[in-house]
């Protein structure tokens, strides 16, 4: 099959960037998304120009890595897929495609379709753990956890830190993965005591980033590939003002 | 040359304890002026940086990837062992330690299996206290799940998302060390060199994969967590990002490399579609336990799986091996569908695969209880294949998975190289010839939160380390060649591109150093490897700049070093002639055709000096006493 | 950038007005607030179709002791409520659209389980209607001429202002119009809101926030309709 691409090129962070044109004309509808891309590059490359780069590593949907707009949706159409479990079986043959990186200003573009995402790990370092040093748990069954709180503590563990949803939301809003965090560990007792400190240094730390505000829009649950609810971000918003009411 | 592993002495129940307290401490007022590098934030990395942080040890942390809450480690999906008994089935740390070392033909080491089993299970009270997800039971204590070689209910698990969520919990630990300034978090940078001074590891220089700039750090003891060489062999279900170079530089460097033909091929996973593949898809194991595995009795059978009638399937699994049927270990099971597929009865549209079917637990069980089982992995399926695995039988077939070689390391996983530490999979210490499910994310966290913290004290405290400087001369060599094998890279402008090169390579390593190998094979390859590795220099092209962010030079320094490393493995292969675990030689098999193992002369584990890369390496033979079992044939009839 | 949870400890107002979260739920409690007052002004205004003698005693008793002062006190409230949020909608919106200084190329509606309309994308523009309207509203009514009933008991006869607004043409489609936009603030606005809050989104709770958003604009733009067509003209 064949498919046309526009695709952002940007050689470096503070480059002007623009859509470049392409045209792939052995895509396969087996192949995934990121594999077309395998073989536009191998063609750039033997063609001598530059390939476009973008981050990749399990190419199974699990470590987060892979981001681009696809088509105008972040991981592209399908709902509850990366951009590297998306196969091209999805698309008509001949479409064109526009491929654009992530646009927030906490991510900065670093070439191409890569930006920079380390602003999820600050948000995480300000609070996104239980502190428990090495050697100091108890045993493991002592606290038992009802199997219906680890089972939605799971669900709401299980972001990939993509940051799919800061780049569907309008307002590059990084609440649901913020509040991916908090439920998770809100929901496990052995993320209690430090239940207020948490929330609050992380969703300060969000603001410092300089991620936006949620409006409640869904637009993040909607291309989750993990299919995070909002409603954890209303759990946040709840646990943060619960947290400032309790320091009242 | 015979090597020393440095086991301490008595019975093996008490060695670790014993040996923690002869270990020398570091006073907690000292270890901020002591700085440690740790290469790679996979579980055993950031559980290594994390604890290591905790202490008060001034941490700096690498990884390839642009954040530690990704690795490889990420996408282990069926769970983590542990002897904690809570099945009241027999489990034991014995059990385990024995389980283990059966599970990899008798080919490591006892002392350190034993103490991977002993700390197991403070693994679990660790992993529970930072807030882990495990599956729980009704009454909220921790549910058990059974796995491939052994018979008690020991894996732990997070849905399929156990590697991930042990991953989040260590990197949740290390980012709080990063808050609290003990840990330097550098993401987006590649080791590409070990720097050794005085005979010890000092230093490494990295390269920094957005700005290109390569820089140089210095400390006194190196971690080396950069994980396993599976992609040596092009497509596996490694992650794209894993390779060999940073432990390929240290065995330049001097590191010896222990059993690299130990690769573990995986039976279960989606077969391959096309040259465009990138990697390929683990189906979990656990799918054994209700799929029946088959083949057409006459080659290129026409018909579509479903109207194959009974008669004219070949169960070959349950033919072959009647009392452990479709659960046979891995190695036995791939390649049991290697020979079926040879004999032209595979299935699908390139002949390689064979059919795991679900049909009869369906029907059995009803397809309610399957989707709950197995929706996710049939999900998974169907995403990638466009088939309905609820519908027609999946087609599986066998991929490298996981390499139980790597860096030799003591038992302190300290390799030979003083300062230069070896953790989780890019070491070679505990899983022999065949690692068995669950044991690689147990072992990945014994080593970081629990064994290195206390060997790295005893070596810190017990070593005279005087200030190293990065601008030592051996810091400005090591960055020099760096900087002349980046340009030379990058001044190669032949026609073909390094993945061209790269999915050559991993042709020649599966066909003839693969799931079974013979020496005509094994020379063969030899010859082609060396003459890929001509081709590298010649034919290839490198585009773009060396100060950017450049995938295609960062591909192509670690495929230089795999077309350096592969004609490692395929030496190793052909010195042991012996077969074991995963390693198939196919002169020597028992009647029945099942692996042969000689004891006699190859119960060592063979560790490999580097002397230059058309030279033959050096071999050291740690001779592998077991005293705790016996070493028995494993047979699975 | 370390950060220990910690700082300022009892800056509470200064927490809740410098985050996201902070500011969102005070525009979430001040919008539901100011909703409350909407039913109650609906119901009121609603009166006008008793007559006037009741719509002008009910105004009346709002505008006297003991009630005046009840009056007064939500005057100064509605007043905070909304300078609250229309000074945290405009910091919102500003960082919002900061957040993202490069657009995309192509966009488009993820479907599935999101909630984006158009009502939620054009909050600001319908609050800034909102934000024209009611000065404008007030400068009508009441600060507007006043009338004094010619019966007994002689007091405002707001009955005949508004009788007299809404024969005018233009100020009928004003209002309509005027009472769309509220409604399509309050269409995304209530079920927000809850959110915002740390309520749960739930469908019901959504449904019910678009329903009060029909019944309040419909109801109010009720009232300049059925006065232009049925209600006499100006006496
Ligand atoms: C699909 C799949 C499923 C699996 N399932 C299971 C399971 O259920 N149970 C189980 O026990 N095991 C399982 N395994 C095996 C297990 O996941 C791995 O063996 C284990 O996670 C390895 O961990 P690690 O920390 O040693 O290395 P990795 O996780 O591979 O980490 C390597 C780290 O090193 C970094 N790195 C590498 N090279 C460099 C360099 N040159 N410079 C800087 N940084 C570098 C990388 O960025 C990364 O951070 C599975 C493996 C796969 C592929
Ligand atoms: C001064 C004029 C007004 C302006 C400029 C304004 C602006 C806004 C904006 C921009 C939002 C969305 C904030 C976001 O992005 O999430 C909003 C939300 C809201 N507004 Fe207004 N508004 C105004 C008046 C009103 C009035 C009069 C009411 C009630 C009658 C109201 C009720 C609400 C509610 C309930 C919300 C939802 C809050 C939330 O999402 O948490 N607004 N407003
Ligand atoms: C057709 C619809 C409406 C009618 C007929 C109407 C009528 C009136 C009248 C007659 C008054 C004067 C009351 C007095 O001074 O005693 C008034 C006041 C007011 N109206 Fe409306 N109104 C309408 C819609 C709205 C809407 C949609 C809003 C808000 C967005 C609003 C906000 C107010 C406010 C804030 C006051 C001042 C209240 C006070 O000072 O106590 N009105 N309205
Ligand atoms: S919440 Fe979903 S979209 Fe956002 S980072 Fe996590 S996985 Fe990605
Ligand atoms: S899309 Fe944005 S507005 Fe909120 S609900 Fe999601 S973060
Ligand atoms: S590459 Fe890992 S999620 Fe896509």
């Amino acid at each position: 099959m064949i498919l046309n691409l526009l695709v952002w090129r940007q050689p470096a962070p503070d480059a002007p960037g623009r859509l470049v044109p392409y045209t792939v004309h052995d895509a396969a509808p087996d192949m995934s998304f990121l594999e077309l891309l395998d073989v536009l590059n191998e063609d750039l490359v033997k063609r001598g120009e530059d390939p476009i780069a973008f981050d990749y590593d399990c190419r199974e949907g699990i470590c987060g890595s892979c981001a681009m707009m696809i088509d105008g949706v972040p991981h592209g159409p399908l709902p509850g897929t990366t951009a590297c479990q998306l196969f091209l079986r999805h698309f008509p043959d001949g479409a064109t495609v526009t491929v654009e990186p992530w646009r927030a200003k906490p991510f900065p573009v670093v070439k191409d379709l890569v930006v920079d995402r380390s602003a999820f790990d600050r948000i995480m370092a300000a609070g996104g753990f239980v502190s428990a040093d090495t050697g100091s748990a108890p045993e493991a069954n002592m606290i038992p956890v009802p199997k219906d709180a680890a089972e939605a503590a799971m669900d709401a563990a299980a972001c990939i830190g993509c940051g799919a949803c800061v780049a569907a939301c309008k307002n590059a809003s990084a609440a649901l993965f913020v509040g991916a965090k908090v439920t998770h560990l809100v929901l496990m007792p052995q993320g209690h005591p430090e239940r207020e400190r948490r929330v609050l240094a992380m969703v300060e730390q969000a603001e410092r980033e300089g991620f936006g505000a949620c409006s409640n829009e869904g637009e993040c649950q909607a291309v989750c590939p993990k299919e995070i609810s909002v409603a954890h971000i209303a759990r946040m918003n709840r646990e943060y003002l619960r947290a400032l009411l309790k320091r009242l | 040359m015979t090597l020393d592993g440095h086991v301490p002495g008595g019975p093996i129940e008490s060695k670790w304890e014993r040996h923690k307290f002869a270990l020398k401490l570091v006073n907690p007022a000292n270890r901020r002026r002591h700085t440690v590098i740790v290469v790679g934030t996979g579980l055993a990395g950031a559980s290594a940086a994390a604890t290591l942080g905790e202490l008060g040890y001034n941490v700096l942390a690498f990884t390839i990837l642009d954040s530690p809450r990704r690795s490889h480690s990420i996408a282990a999906q069926g769970g983590i062992n542990a002897a904690k008994n809570y099945k009241n089935d027999g489990d034991s740390v014995f059990r385990l330690f024995y389980d283990t070392i059966k599970g990899g033909d008798f080919r490591s080491r006892e002392a350190n299996v034993y103490r991977l089993a002993e700390v197991s299970v403070d693994i679990i009270d660790q992993c529970v206290a930072q807030g882990v997800p495990f599956a729980r039971e009704y009454g909220g204590l921790l549910a058990n799940r059974s796995f491939g070689g052994a018979q008690v209910s020991r894996t732990f698990y997070a849905r399929g998302q156990t590697g991930q969520q042990l991953l989040l919990g260590a990197y949740g630990a290390l980012m709080r060390q990063v808050q609290r300034g003990q840990v330097r978090m550098l993401p987006r940078r590649e080791m590409l060199d070990l720097v050794v001074i005085d005979g010890k590891a000092r230093g490494i220089v990295v390269r920094n994969l957005a700005t290109g700039a390569l820089e140089r750090h210095a400390a006194d003891a190196v971690l080396l967590a950069t994980g396993g060489y599976g992609n040596v062999y092009y497509l596996s279900t490694n992650a794209g990002n894993s390779n060999v170079t940073a432990a390929w530089r240290c065995a330049r460097r001097g590191a010896y490399f222990a059993n690299p033909c130990f690769v573990q091929i995986h039976p279960t996973c989606i077969p391959i579609t096309g040259d465009h593949q990138a990697k390929l898809t683990l189906m979990s194991e656990s799918l054994r336990n209700d799929g029946r595995v088959w083949v057409p009795r006459t080659p290129r059978d026409p018909r579509p799986a479903r109207e194959i009638p009974e008669a004219d399937r070949d169960y070959f699994l349950e033919r072959r091996y009647p009392s452990f049927g479709n659960l046979v270990p891995r190695d036995v099971a791939s390649r049991a569908t290697k020979a079926v597929c040879d004999e032209g009865r595979g299935v699908g549209a390139t002949g390689l695969a064979v059919y795991l079917d679900l049909a009869d637990a369906i029907q059995r069980l009803g397809e309610a209880t399957i989707r709950e089982r197995y929706g996710n992995l049939f999900d998974m399926y169907r995403q990638i294949t466009a088939e309905d695995p609820y519908r027609t039988p999946m087609r599986i077939y066998p991929a490298v998975h996981y390499t139980m070689g790597g860096l030799w390391v003591d038992y302190d996983l300290m390799s030979n190289l003083p300062g230069l530490f070896v953790l989780g999979e890019a070491n070679f210490s505990d899983h022999g010839a065949n690692r068995l499910g669950a044991s690689a994310l147990m072992q990945g966290l014994a080593d970081g939160y629990f064994i290195a913290p206390y060997t790295l004290a005893g070596y810190v405290a017990g070593t005279p380390l005087g200030p190293v400087s990065t601008d030592h001369d051996a810091f400005r060599e090591a960055e020099a060649q760096v900087q002349a094998r980046i340009d030379r890279v990058l001044a190669l402008s032949g026609g073909r591109t390094v993945t061209q090169l790269h999915r050559e390579l991993g042709r020649v390593m599966w066909d003839d150093v693969g799931m079974t190998r013979n020496e005509a094979g094994l020379r063969r390859a030899l010859e082609r490897v060396r003459a890929l590795r001509d081709a590298y220099w010649q034919d290839v092209r490198v585009p773009g700049r060396k100060d950017n962010l450049n995938k295609q030079l960062e591909l192509a320094l670690r495929i230089a070093d795999y077309l350096e490393f592969a004609e490692l493995i395929t030496r190793d292969a052909l010195y042991r002639t012996e077969s074991c675990g995963c390693h198939f030689r196919e002169e020597s098999q028992t009647p029945e055709g099942e692996a042969q193992r000689d004891d006699e002369r190859f119960g060592h584990v063979a560790a490999w000096e580097f002397t230059g890369v058309d030279r033959e390496p050096i071999l050291h033979r740690e001779p592998l006493a077991f005293e705790a079992v016996h070493p028995s044939q494993r047979s699975y009839k | 950038m370390r950060h220990n949870g910690r700082v300022g400890e009892n800056g509470f107002w200064r927490r809740l007005w410098s985050t996201a979260v902070g500011r969102k739920a005070l525009m979430a409690l001040t919008g539901l607030l100011m909703i409350g007052f909407l039913v109650t002004h609906l119901a009121g205004n609603l009166l006008v179709f008793e007559g006037p003698a009741t719509f002008n005693g009910y105004s009346h008793s709002l505008l006297s002791p003991p009630m005046l002062y009840l009056t007064y006190l939500i005057e100064v409230a509605l007043l905070v409520f909304f300078l609250v949020h229309l000074i945290a909608a405009l910091l919102v919106t500003a960082r919002n659209r900061d957040a993202r200084p490069v657009r995309y190329a192509r966009r488009r509606w993820a479907g599935g389980t999101s909630h984006k309309s158009i009502s939620s994308t054009t909050m600001i523009l319908s609050g800034l209607v909102v934000l024209v309207f009611v000065p404008l509203h007030l400068w009508t009514f009441k600060f507007g001429p006043h009338y004094v009933t010619t019966t007994e008991p002689h007091v405002r006869d707001l009955y005949r202002l508004v009788i007299e607004e809404f024969h005018e043409p233009g100020e009928v489609v004003w209002y309509v119009l005027a009472m769309l936009v509220i409604g399509f603030h309050l269409w995304h606005g209530f079920g927000s809101a809850f959110e915002s809050l740390g309520v749960p989104y739930r469908l019901p709770l959504r449904r019910v926030g678009q329903a009060l958003a029909v019944v309040l604009a419909g109801g109010f733009a009720l009232i300049p309709i059925a006065i232009a067509l049925f209600v006499g003209g100006p006496r």
